[in-house]
C-alpha cells in the first residue's frame, strides 16, 4: 500500500494547512499584510447596541472629600455610670477601694465620670481610670469598663481663675467665651483643681441661681454638710451687681446673659480647671 | 429569587462568625444566649420603612431609606472615630492603621452628605456604647468586617427601592464603595475577601435585628434636668 505521507499529495496538504492557519491567525489578530499597528476590525453590531443604551444616571449627591480627624489633642471623653461601683486605687479587683460611685446625681440626672486612661488587668478585664466627684482635689481612681456606658466626646474646656475672677471657655484649644464671675468668699472658698461639668439644670423656679445652672464634680471643702453634698455649681444670679467678686458659698456665679451664652457653648462632660 | 421575608439567623448573616465572636466577647453572653437574642427580632430603628412588597415607592419612602442609611452611617462613623480618638487605631500596625483611618474618613463623609441631603429631616445622631470593642485592636477589626458586610447587605437591599433615579444612582455608588470597604476589612483580618459568588441583600428587619443584638445603640444619658439646684450657691 502506498503511503500518503511520502508522496506529492502530502506536500500539497502541508502547504495548504500552513497557509490556512496563518490566514486565520492574521484575521484574528489584525496582522494581515505585516502591519502590526492596524486597528482591529470594528464590530458594527456592538456599536449599534451601545448607541441604544442610555448614559449612567448622574448621582443626586456626591460625598465631600474624606477628611482625617483633627483636634484630637483637645478631645475629652466622659461616660455615664451604669451601675453603682467601687472606685479602686489600681486596675485590679483586689485593690483598695477609695470611693463608691452612684448612678445618679443629687439632682436626679445620670452620674458621669471623666475618662482619663484605660488598661487591661492580668485577667483581660478592661479598666478605666476616671475622675469622679469628690471633695478631694483631682480625685481619680479605677473602675471596670463594664460598669460604665458609652463614651461622650467633648472638645471644650472651661478654666475658672479665682484670682482674676474670670471664666474662659476653650473649644479645640481656642478661646470662644470669657466672662467675669463671682467665686467663694474667703471662709467658703471655691476649691481649685481639676474637675468636670456633671449636669445642666434649666427651667427651675429659683431666681437665686438664674436661668441655668451647671453642676460640677467639685465639692466645697468647708460646706461638707450642705444638703446634697455641697457640690459647686456654675450658675446665673439675681444679684449681678455683686459681680465680679468673692461673694458666693463656693459656687461660680455669672451674669444671666453670660450663663445663657455658656449654655449654648458648653456641653455636659466638659473638663473644668479651677486655678 | 431572594425571599425578603425569610427570617435569617445571625449565623447566616454573619458567615464568618466575626460579628458573633466579637460581640460575645464584648457582651459576655454565651454563644447560645447571643444567638437567641439575635434571632428574637425587633421593630425597625426608624418608622416609615417597611419590608412589605406593597410599600409605596416615592419621596416619603426615599426619605425613610436615606434616614435609615444615615442611622447606619452614624453607627459606622462613630465606631471608627471612637477607635481613632481613643488611640486604638494608632496602636495598630501601619497597614491596619491606614485602613482604619481611611474607612473612618469615608464613613464621616457619608454622614455629612446624608445629613446635608436630608436637611432638617435628618435624624439626630444616636448615642452609642461600643462596649469596649473600640478599645481593643482585635475586636475592633473583626467587628469592622461584620459591620462592613452588613452595610453592603443593607444598601444592596435598599438601593433598588429608592424611587428617585438620582438618589438611586448615588446609593449604588455608596454600595460599591462599602463593598470595597468590606473586602479591604476582610483582607486585613485574613478571611476570604469575597465570601460568596453572589451577595444577597438583607431586609431592614434583618439588618435591624443584628444592630439591636449588638446593643451598640443606647439611650442618651439623662444629663439635663429641671430640678431645683442644690449647689452651695
Amino acid at each position: 500500500m502506498r503511503s500518503f505521507a511520502r508522496g506529492p499529495g502530502w506536500i500539497a496538504f502541508a502547504v495548504f494547512s500552513t497557509l490556512a492557519a496563518v490566514s486565520v491567525w492574521a484575521a484574528l489578530t489584525g496582522r494581515l499584510g505585516g502591519n502590526t499597528d492596524a486597528a482591529p476590525p470594528v464590530d458594527r453590531r456592538s456599536a449599534v447596541a451601545e448607541a441604544a443604551l442610555p448614559d449612567p444616571v448622574p448621582p443626586a449627591f456626591v460625598p465631600p472629600k474624606p477628611e482625617a480627624l483633627s483636634g484630637l489633642d483637645h478631645v475629652s471623653f466622659w461616660s455615664p455610670v451604669r451601675r453603682s461601683i467601687p472606685v479602686r486605687v489600681r486596675a485590679n479587683q483586689n485593690a483598695a477601694v477609695i470611693a463608691r460611685l452612684s448612678t445618679r446625681t443629687p439632682e436626679g440626672t445620670r452620674n458621669l465620670v471623666l475618662i482619663l486612661d484605660r488598661r487591661r488587668d492580668a485577667r483581660g478585664t478592661l479598666w478605666v481610670r476616671a475622675r469622679f466627684p469628690s471633695e478631694r482635689n483631682d480625685a481619680v481612681g479605677w473602675v471596670p469598663r463594664a460598669a460604665l456606658g458609652g463614651y461622650g466626646v467633648v472638645s471644650t474646656h472651661l478654666v475658672v481663675d479665682v484670682a482674676k475672677l474670670t471664666a474662659t471657655l476653650y473649644r479645640n484649644g481656642k478661646r470662644i467665651f470669657e466672662a467675669q464671675v463671682g467665686v467663694g468668699m474667703s471662709e467658703n472658698p471655691t476649691p481649685t483643681g481639676e474637675f468636670y461639668i456633671r449636669n445642666k439644670l434649666t427651667k427651675y423656679a429659683n431666681a437665686f441661681y438664674g436661668p441655668v445652672a451647671f453642676g460640677t464634680s467639685a465639692r466645697s471643702p468647708t460646706l461638707t454638710d450642705w444638703p446634697a453634698g455641697g457640690f459647686v455649681g456654675i450658675h446665673g444670679t439675681n444679684r449681678p451687681d455683686l459681680l465680679p467678686g468673692r461673694i458666693s458659698h463656693g459656687c461660680i456665679r455669672l451674669r444671666n446673659t453670660d450663663i445663657l451664652v455658656l449654655e449654648r457653648l458648653m456641653p455636659v462632660g466638659t473638663p473644668l480647671t479651677i486655678v | 429569587m431572594v425571599d425578603f421575608h425569610n427570617r435569617l439567623t445571625l449565623a447566616q448573616l454573619d458567615a464568618d462568625g466575626a460579628l458573633e465572636e466579637a460581640l460575645v466577647a464584648a457582651t459576655g453572653s454565651t454563644r447560645t444566649q447571643f444567638l437567641r437574642s439575635a434571632a428574637l427580632g425587633s421593630a425597625a430603628l426608624l418608622t416609615g420603612l417597611s419590608d412589605s412588597a406593597t410599600a409605596s415607592p416615592g419621596p416619603r419612602q426615599d426619605t425613610a431609606i436615606l434616614n435609615y442609611a444615615l442611622a447606619f452611617e452614624y453607627l459606622q462613623a462613630g465606631f471608627y472615630t471612637e477607635a481613632e480618638s481613643l488611640g486604638t487605631i494608632r496602636a495598630m500596625d501601619a497597614e491596619r492603621e491606614r485602613w482604619a483611618r481611611t474607612l473612618g474618613a469615608h464613613e464621616r463623609a457619608h454622614v455629612r452628605i446624608l445629613k446635608d441631603v436630608l436637611g432638617r429631616r435628618a435624624a439626630a445622631r444616636p448615642f452609642f456604647d461600643y462596649r469596649g470593642i473600640t478599645e481593643d485592636p482585635t475586636t475592633f477589626t473583626r467587628t469592622a468586617v461584620a459591620m462592613e458586610d452588613l452595610t453592603v447587605a443593607l444598601l444592596g437591599g435598599q438601593a433598588p427601592r429608592v424611587a428617585n433615579q438620582g438618589l438611586r444612582s448615588a446609593f449604588f455608588s455608596l454600595l460599591t464603595v462599602e463593598a470595597r470597604h468590606a473586602t479591604w476589612a476582610r483582607r486585613i483580618v485574613g478571611v476570604a475577601p469575597v465570601a460568596e459568588a453572589f451577595d444577597s441583600p438583607k431586609t431592614i428587619a434583618q439588618v435591624d435585628r443584628v444592630i439591636r443584638s449588638t446593643r451598640f445603640r443606647v439611650s442618651r444619658p439623662k444629663s439635663e434636668g429641671r430640678g431645683s439646684p442644690r449647689f452651695t450657691g
